[in-house]
């Protein structure tokens, strides 16, 4: 071996035994192994050990919306007193413009009315008001919006039982949700599309006319009863208490009523609701989720012990499920799910044996042509090949990359791929021999020649790798990953290993020629 | 041993050139008819990229129509195919909104639940994410072609990076050809196969190269022709033996990786032939345009 430098040994056998070392919990793959050594195992991507991959867009438009539409109210308050009326309301995203029947309280209105609002901008033009939400305002809102509601998407994933999940924001106003073994990925969207915006609101039974024109009068909402929508009922507009001051909520039976839930309010919301429900003794009250009434009992008497039940024709699974809304509370504003990939544990299993199967006969199939073509050369370039296999499992393990179908599809490339670089170094030592009959100067030029082809044309592959890792998304990005470790892997392996492993040949064989 | 090795050439002498104009006429042609396809037939895009809803599931025993028939009475833009095996069902729902689709998993699995033994994989692609995909997916190949194309500039001569790239369009607009030819679904892992194609393609290149920028050093009377002759000739064992290893891996991935890896290995499969072939044919061809000797011959550096 005195043709191989002593610490070019010594540190081409380390890498080798720590990359075998490091590939065996990610071989043995035992799940439940605190141990720290076996925590170094491959992560599984969702395409391989079943799971939901959830991508969910806050709609923060509906708190402008909302604002928005107080203003209007507030502006038709004060204009009202100044003996001024509004003809038509032109709204957009984040403006509203209001036409007035006449032009000479608007400076008047616009002074009043931005007292009371700061964070907007209000324009007279003739006799419109055109009112601009500010940018600041709305990236604050935004800002605030999607932060609150990672925390209630984070709440009702650990509310519905799901382990481990994943939960990250994603760009401006995205979440990215990724839930493991999840079984019933429809329930967690029924969970996750429910905004869960609970009321209080006092329901006015008097004023028949309003619901028979179907037309609310001021400060008042037309609401449809969420079991029968033909019923509708005519609330105040402001509710008495909302969810926000709910500090507990349970899936509860009761014997009459069947499946309910009941709730309790912390001081300011016990406050609130015994002062509303003793001042309106006889009257009813309606409980509102999501712009629909559930419920409208008549209050007996007045509750001021700040706990009550909410009935309605729930089954068990919906009384357990508005629990958990109501536990983890309303989001700001409503989500849409975007994106959705969700596979079952089926598929993952079936992926993961048809990979591994893939991967077997592949690696079996380069090995033995090989063999066929270089001979004892074949030999060693499948040594080197099985090395790579090794550090590129132990890598994938102790980074804590993820390994995906596509991560799969390539390795098995990378097995076909890495032997590029044995077959330049032996095609060269092939030529170097035929030139000069002395086989370790063969062997050396050969090596030092293909080195620079070899740099050459697995960085090239490493570019488009990196760029697909940039650019793509999910599983592809563990595509990205398990080339580039493959082609890194493989130029070690044939540069530094396979290089050893032809001077421990000739050491050892004693021989002095070359049979490729 | 075997004879098997009688298929990698030793000491071969072809004169690859002299056939380059047959070649260069056939792959013109194959070229023009790609983009043909591409532009009147398109690629046949999957969920990833049109937006849509898709979900996968087990049957008891093949009742594809009966399926098909439920379904239709619900939704107009319903499709359903058989997946690897006659139990396995694919059924796809595109062109809706987001809020639509979003609820249509749950619409489809309450319609079709009796008669489905395992629901093994639903996704749902909203419009906006459809286009954003696509605009991320167009962005790496053309990073990806400029990155490559500036490498190679840097280590060669621009001579060389433009055969290259030539040689790897020829190459992806090809596979696209292929692909929109037998109407395979077009996905995020398509975009994966084009680029491993890419980085393929200018891997295969940039070895011939090599050894031709070598050559040119060595040779410095012989007819550029002759030259690139020899040159693809001592790197004739290699590129056939990596071919062969890639595609012995490829075509293993193809059989025995699984329904849902086939689109992604018939396309590197495809690419790594065409490949291959484009390398000898194409990217060694484009430098004869040129008709140069490189600069480091007047420098003389060796």
């Amino acid at each position: 071996m005195k043709n191989y430098p002593l610490w070019k040994s010594i540190l081409v056998i380390f890498v080798i035994l720590t990359g075998i070392i490091f590939a065996i919990p990610s071989i043995l793959y035992n799940e439940d192994s605190g141990n720290w050594f076996f925590k170094n195992k491959i992560n599984l991507g969702l395409d391989l050990q079943g799971g939901s991959y959830l991508l969910l867009e806050v709609k923060s438009e509906v708190i402008f919306q909302e604002e928005l539409d107080n203003i209007s109210d507030t502006i038709r308050l004060i204009a009202r007193g100044l003996q001024t009326n509004i003809t038509n309301i032109d709204s957009d995203i984040d403006q509203i413009q209001l036409r007035f029947s006449n032009s000479e309280n608007l400076e008047q209105i616009r002074k009043d009315f931005l007292i009371k609002y700061r964070n907007v901008s209000a324009v007279i033009n003739e006799n419109t008001i055109k009112i601009i939400i500010n940018d600041l305002f709305k990236k604050s809102v935004r800002e605030a919006v999607i932060k609150q509601s990672l925390e209630i998407v984070r709440k009702r994933i650990d509310e519905s039982g799901t382990k481990e999940p994943l939960i990250q924001r994603s760009g401006k106003n995205r979440i990215v949700l990724q839930l493991a073994g999840v079984k019933d990925p429809e329930r967690i969207k029924e969970l996750l599309g429910t905004t869960a915006k609970l009321t209080f609101h006092m329901v006015d039974d008097e004023d028949v006319n309003s619901l028979k024109i179907n037309r609310a009068p001021f400060g008042k909402l037309i609401i449809s009863d969420f079991y029968n929508s033909e019923i509708k009922y005519l609330v105040e507009k402001k509710a008495r208490v909302g969810g926000e001051n709910l500090i507990d909520a349970k899936a509860s039976f009761d014997p009459q009523q069947g499946n309910a839930v009941s709730f309790r309010f912390d001081t300011t919301g016990a406050q609130k609701f015994g002062k509303a429900t003793s001042e309106n003794v006889g009257k009813r009250f309606a409980v509102i989720l999501d712009g629909v009434v559930i419920t409208a009992p008549v209050i007996n008497s007045a509750i001021t012990g700040g706990s009550g039940i909410i009935t309605g024709n729930f089954t068990s699974q919906e009384a357990a499920d508005l629990a958990v809304l109501l536990r983890a509370g309303a989001l700001p504003a409503p989500l849409e799910i975007v994106e959705e990939r969700s596979v079952g544990p089926g598929l993952g299993a079936d992926s993961i044996a048809a990979g591994k199967f893939a991967a077997l006969i592949g690696m079996i199939g380069v090995c033995v042509f090989m063999i066929l073509i270089y001979g004892s050369f074949g030999i060693i370039a499948n040594v080197s090949l099985i090395a790579n296999l090794f550090i590129i499992i132990s890598l994938l393990g102790t980074i804590g990359a993820t390994l995906t179908l596509p991560g799969i599809a390539g390795i098995v490339l990378t097995i076909g791929i890495a032997v590029d670089a044995n077959v330049l170094i032996f095609e060269r030592i092939k030529e170097e021999y035929k030139r000069n009959t002395k086989p370790l100067l063969a062997v050396k030029n050969g090596f030092d020649k293909a080195l620079s082809t070899i740099l050459d044309a697995n960085i090239t592959t490493l570019i488009a790798a990196l760029l697909l890792f940039v650019f793509g998304s999910g599983p592809i990005k563990g595509f990205s990953i398990t080339l580039s470790l493959g082609i890194i892997a493989s130029m070690f392996t044939a540069i530094m290993f396979t290089n050893f492993l032809v001077y421990f040949w000739f050491a050892l064989s004693k021989k002095k020629e070359i049979n490729i | 041993m075997f004879g098997i090795n009688k298929i990698i050439p030793i000491n071969s002498n072809y004169p690859f050139m002299d056939y380059r104009k047959v070649f260069i006429k056939i792959s013109v042609l194959l070229v023009l008819c790609s983009i043909l396809l591409l532009f009147f037939k398109g690629l046949n895009l999957g969920i990833d990229f049109k937006g849509g809803t898709l979900v996968e599931v087990n049957t008891k025993n093949s009742n594809i129509g009966e399926l098909r028939s439920i379904l239709s009475q619900e939704f107009n833009d319903v499709s359903l195919q058989e997946f690897g095996n006659s139990n396995t069902i694919i059924i796809r729902l595109q062109n809706e909104s987001n809020k639509e689709s979003i609820q249509t998993i749950n619409k489809v699995k309450i319609l079709i639940n009796d008669k489905v033994t395992e629901f093994r994989r639903s996704e749902f692609v909203g419009p906006t994410i459809s286009s954003e995909l696509l605009i991320k997916g167009l962005q790496a190949i053309t990073f990806a072609l400029i990155a490559i194309l500036i490498y190679i500039w840097l280590r060669f001569e621009w001579q060389f990076g433009f055969g290259a790239v030539v040689a790897l369009t020829h190459d992806v607009i090809f596979t696209l050809g292929v692909l929109s030819l037998l109407n395979i679904d077009f996905s995020l892992s398509s975009i994966a196969a084009i680029l491993t194609i890419a980085g393929y393609s200018i891997n295969d290149s940039v070895v011939i190269f090599d050894r031709i920028r070598e050559n040119l050093r060595k040779y410095k009377k012989l007819e550029l022709s002759d030259l690139f002759n020899i040159s693809i000739n001592h790197t004739l064992s290699r590129t056939i033996m990596t071919s062969l290893t890639t595609l012995i891996a490829l075509i293993c991935l193809y059989t025995f990786g699984g329904e849902v890896i086939k689109p992604f290995a018939f396309a590197m499969i495809i690419g790594v032939i065409i490949g291959t072939y484009s390398s000898v044919y194409i990217a060694v061809p484009t430098l004869l345009i040129f008709k140069f000797r490189p600069q480091e011959e007047d420098n003389k550096l060796i």
